[in-house]
């Protein structure tokens, strides 16, 4: 089976000057994690998800100093969740995104993502257009059902 | 140029070729810090190539030992950090009974200064960020001259030790210089240093201070603040406190150990923290490969490794024992002359260049007076004091003033300027280098 067979076609994306609270409530109403971020020409620029949303929010050094308990919510991250009303998509998306091809098998595909450590990747055509959305659990779907 | 410059100073080929060859290292670590392995890496291989040097001492330079002993820091520190050690040291800085801003820019100084005594400067100017960050958010107060302050104190206190920065272990290791030395000689003048320090701190930013005690006025201290976060304390903590504690006791004994079992000078000192990383990956078997693969520091290390190997060209060559004789020949083998180029010269240098890269370049040139019948125990201490102090005067000075700077800008969109940075840096660093230099010319102990 080639991804083309499985993925969502009618993809729902952001320009990279949609303001970030807007593409967040967007990605909330539709109970998905990510979107891919898509310019003008609808080529792909970038994906905005859940995690860069939190990595704005949160601060960059909670990673690097090891274990610790917030106990409280710190003031900062109120200011920041309000920030976000004032920020655009293009000034949190990640730039560097994972794609598949149409003709991209379903294992392929989950090596992708196995390796790569991503949830969704956009698929893109020969002439570089997002044609098509395929999530982990659609692989996940998919590859069981083919082999039962 | 540099043929030129070599030829005027009475350099053979390979010693101009050992000197150009480390420039321009220096150089490409100034202009394009991201590229500096790669300059490292070819230029090692352009002094193999041209046969400046042979792979034996190039590998016998590259001094292995230091790179394993830090190897092992790392792994420690990854453990500690994981346990939650840092977050707890800064829970104890929230629970500072009835809260001033003095005693709070005291605490985070001597904070700053004990842990980048006993830990990287790197991994300690991390945490101390973050805990001034989330300290002054809640008090909304402008962190900046917190955190310069901290940078400050960080750079100081890691010249206390052999343990605070690369180049302690470096001139321990090529000095012969023992955990005791830096104990009974560095450790003290670090405390002078830390105690002028802090004093002019809370005079430069006396009004900042009054803001914050204005502030915890206004907002209360201690109560709210205590809980905002927390490590709670547990076996596994305590555990990675006493195999830290016993590493730091081999280590701080490690000369009379030596001497005891009749061990070349420093064995114990380099191999200690090896030892206790190699028992902690076999009680945490499960995350061994993530110590070595994420808080190893390869980067960094691969990048010292081709430094020192560079730097011993230098002197396998005999460019620096040329330099060594054209110093003596300005200064005379005045001890007191020689004391002050070498702290002052690495003190200048220091501010704009990598302390490590400078403090790897002075060491050959150091190591070359010593066949000049010069008395070498202040020259070291001076170059420790001077790579370090150094540190403080531009903010790309040391890595932790790079560092901090960094978080700085991303969590809360401000720079610091150079020239805000640069009045009280340089105040600092000249204060502090003058107080050392007195230190070291008149005090018998450093003789």
């Amino acid at each position: 089976m080639k991804v083309k067979e499985m993925m969502t076609k009618e993809v729902t994306s952001v320009s990279p000057d949609t303001n970030a609270q807007e593409a967040l409530d967007l990605l909330l109403e539709m109970q998905i994690s990510g979107l891919p971020v898509t310019d003008e020409k609808n080529k792909l620029v970038g994906m905005f998800t859940e995690k860069e949303a939190l990595s704005a929010i949160l601060p960059s050094y909670v990673e690097k100093v090891g274990r610790f308990r917030y106990e409280e919510n710190p003031k900062a991250v109120r200011q920041k969740v309000l920030a976000l009303r004032n920020m655009k998509v293009k000034e949190l998306m990640r730039c560097s995104v994972v794609t598949v091809d149409e003709d991209t098998t379903l294992c392929e595909v989950a090596r992708i993502m196995l390796t790569q450590k991503v949830r969704r990747t956009p698929v893109l055509n020969k002439a570089k257009d997002v044609v098509g959305i395929v999530a982990r659990g659609d692989v996940v779907k998919a590859l069981f059902a083919e082999y039962k | 140029m540099l043929g030129w410059g070599a030829k005027i100073l009475g350099l053979d080929l390979h010693q101009a070729l050992s000197i150009s060859i480390f420039s321009v290292s220096i150089l490409g670590t100034l202009f394009f810090w991201d590229f500096r392995l790669s300059f490292a890496f070819l230029g090692t291989s352009i002094l193999l190539i041209t046969k400046t040097i042979d792979l034996d001492n190039l590998i016998k330079f590259s001094s292995l030992e230091i790179i394993l002993f830090l190897i092992g820091m790392m792994v420690l520190i990854g453990l500690l950090k994981e346990a939650g050690l840092f977050a707890w040291l800064v829970s104890l800085i929230l629970r500072i009974r009835n809260l001033s801003a003095t005693k709070f820019l005291i605490a985070i100084s001597i904070i700053s200064a004990l842990l980048a005594c006993a830990v990287d400067e790197v991994t300690s100017i991390i945490f101390m960020v973050a805990a001034i960050l989330e300290i002054c958010d809640y008090f909304e107060v402008n962190p900046v001259p917190f955190i310069i302050s901290s940078v400050l104190t960080t750079n100081i206190g890691s010249a206390g030790t052999v343990l605070g920065n690369p180049i302690g272990i470096l001139i321990a290791t090529k000095a012969g210089l023992s955990f005791e030395d830096f104990i009974t000689r560095a450790f003290p003048l670090m405390l002078v240093c830390l105690g002028i320090t802090i004093f002019i701190l809370m005079i430069w930013y006396r009004r900042t201070l009054r803001e914050l005690d204005q502030k915890i006025k206004e907002l209360g201290a201690n109560e709210i603040l205590v809980r905002l976060i927390s490590v709670p304390p547990e076996r596994q903590l305590k555990i990675c406190l006493g195999i830290f504690g016993v590493t730091l006791f081999f280590i701080s004994l490690h000369h009379r150990l030596e001497l005891f079992l009749g061990l070349e000078t420093n064995t114990i000192l380099l191999i200690a923290p090896l030892i206790s990383a190699g028992l902690v990956m076999i009680w945490k078997w499960e995350k061994a490969r993530d110590y070595i693969e994420k808080d190893v520091e390869w980067w960094t290390l691969l990048f010292f490794l081709l430094l020192f190997a560079q730097a011993g060209t230098l002197k396998y060559t005999g460019a620096t024992d040329v330099l060594a004789r054209k110093i003596v020949g300005i200064t005379g083998s005045n001890p007191h002359f020689l004391t002050a180029a070498i702290l002052w010269l690495s003190t200048i240098g220091s501010s704009i260049l990598d302390n490590v890269v400078l403090v790897a370049a002075f060491i050959p040139i150091v190591q070359g007076f010593q066949a000049l019948s010069v008395n070498m125990q202040p020259l070291w201490w001076a170059l420790l004091f001077g790579g370090c102090l150094g540190g403080n005067i531009t903010l790309v000075g040391s890595t932790a003033n790079i560092v901090a700077l960094g978080i700085l800008e991303k969590e809360k969109k401000q720079r610091v300027s150079f020239f805000q940075w640069f009045w009280v840096g340089l105040t600092v660093g000249l204060i502090t280098a003058g107080i050392v230099w007195v230190a070291l010319v008149t005090l018998p102990i450093y003789r």
